[in-house]
């Protein structure tokens, strides 16, 4: 339990609780593969006519027409097309330190996807500066199998 | 937890995701329940009665829901740390996420006697399950003095109160008549 002041006179008691619940979900024909790909070291988009969306939709965003399963390979650089830097990073954040979040437009795609970037300070971040996924050693088929991205060049 | 669907074979596709949903929140406890707590630590059971519908509200909520009265200090009571059983549930537990159980126990619902009041998913101790029925009469079994622990009751806890009243345990009186408690099984 802790003790909350409110003021500078009366004391509030506080319960703290959590709440837990753990499942499993399928992940159907098209992100299945992108997970496959992430686990493999490699970042899978999906054709929609001419442009490449990432991460791929099982349907056009426009139309809602269903999308071939046609997948192609994009990355592991991109450029930041915008971002937020997180000051104090909560115990279910991507990293345990200030990082930003933002939107990285993969060499090779035409959408963004967002993820964290570790960049070491909000003054390394700028729209439009280069950056490459981080892969971790042990991949398991999750989004977080890229740890992060950081700027190209290992800036940071 | 035991991985069991999810394939690690890093030759086979992945077509499974695990997902940990986990909430942490803080939340102040109201006034009223904060008094509760005070009396569980000494042993004792307090509520709140509405003064027009004469509704025991256990643990006192600080208004009559039905009333839409502000209910106070002065509308608390003490209560009865005997009653009735009025249901039960028998409960056979599934091994998910968090469960400890390992064997059917049961949970019941008790009126508390005059002047009433009802606690719900309460424990019955030290009795086979075959023998709970509706109308067995029972007494609080409390945590001792000392061992007592309210902390994690807030103002959702409910009847969960483990911490300070471990359940109850038959008296071995004569079973109530069901008539007397059929308006208030829930």
């Amino acid at each position: 339990m802790e003790c909350v002041l409110l003021g500078d006179v009366t004391e509030l008691r506080a319960t703290t609780h959590t709440i837990e619940f753990p499942y499993t979900r399928t992940l159907g024909p098209v992100i299945g593969p992108f997970f496959t790909g992430l686990r493999d070291g490699k970042i899978l988009g999906i054709r929609d006519g001419k442009r490449v969306i990432v991460p791929p939709l099982e349907y056009d965003p426009d139309t809602g027409n269903a999308l071939k399963p046609d997948f192609v390979e994009v990355g592991p650089g991109g450029t930041v097309t915008a971002w937020s830097w997180v000051t104090e990073p909560t115990r279910k954040h991507p990293l345990d330190r200030p990082f930003a979040f933002a939107l990285v437009k993969l060499d090779g795609a035409d959408t963004a996807m967002v993820h964290a970037v570790d960049a070491g300070s909000i003054d390394a971040m700028k729209t439009g500066m280069r950056v490459t996924a981080r892969f971790r050693d042990e991949r398991k088929g999750r989004i977080d199998d890229i740890e992060c991205f950081v700027p190209e060049g290992g800036a940071a | 937890m035991t991985d069991t669907t999810t394939s690690t074979d890093p030759n086979e596709p992945v077509t499974m995701m695990e997902y940990f949903m986990s909430l942490a929140y803080s939340d102040i406890v109201s006034a009223p329940v904060m008094r509760f707590r005070d009396a569980l630590m000494d042993g004792r059971l307090i509520a709140q009665q509405c003064p027009k519908c004469k509704l025991v509200y256990v643990p006192p909520k600080g208004y009559c829901p039905i009333d839409t009265i502000e209910l106070d200090e002065r509308n608390e009571i003490q209560l009865a740390d005997a009653g009735t059983v009025t249901n039960y549930t028998v409960v056979t537990p599934v091994q998910y996420y968090g469960q400890k159980e390992t064997e059917p126990f049961v949970r019941a619902s008790i009126l508390l006697d005059p002047p009433g009041g009802m606690l719900i998913l309460q424990d019955i101790l030290d009795t086979p399950i075959d023998e709970v029925r509706p109308g067995m009469r029972v007494k609080a079994v409390w945590a001792k003095k000392g061992k007592r622990n309210v902390d994690e009751i807030g103002n959702r806890s409910g009847s969960a109160l483990e911490g300070s009243l471990l359940g109850f345990k038959p008296t071995g009186e004569p079973d109530t008549p069901a008539e007397s408690f059929s308006d208030k099984v829930w």
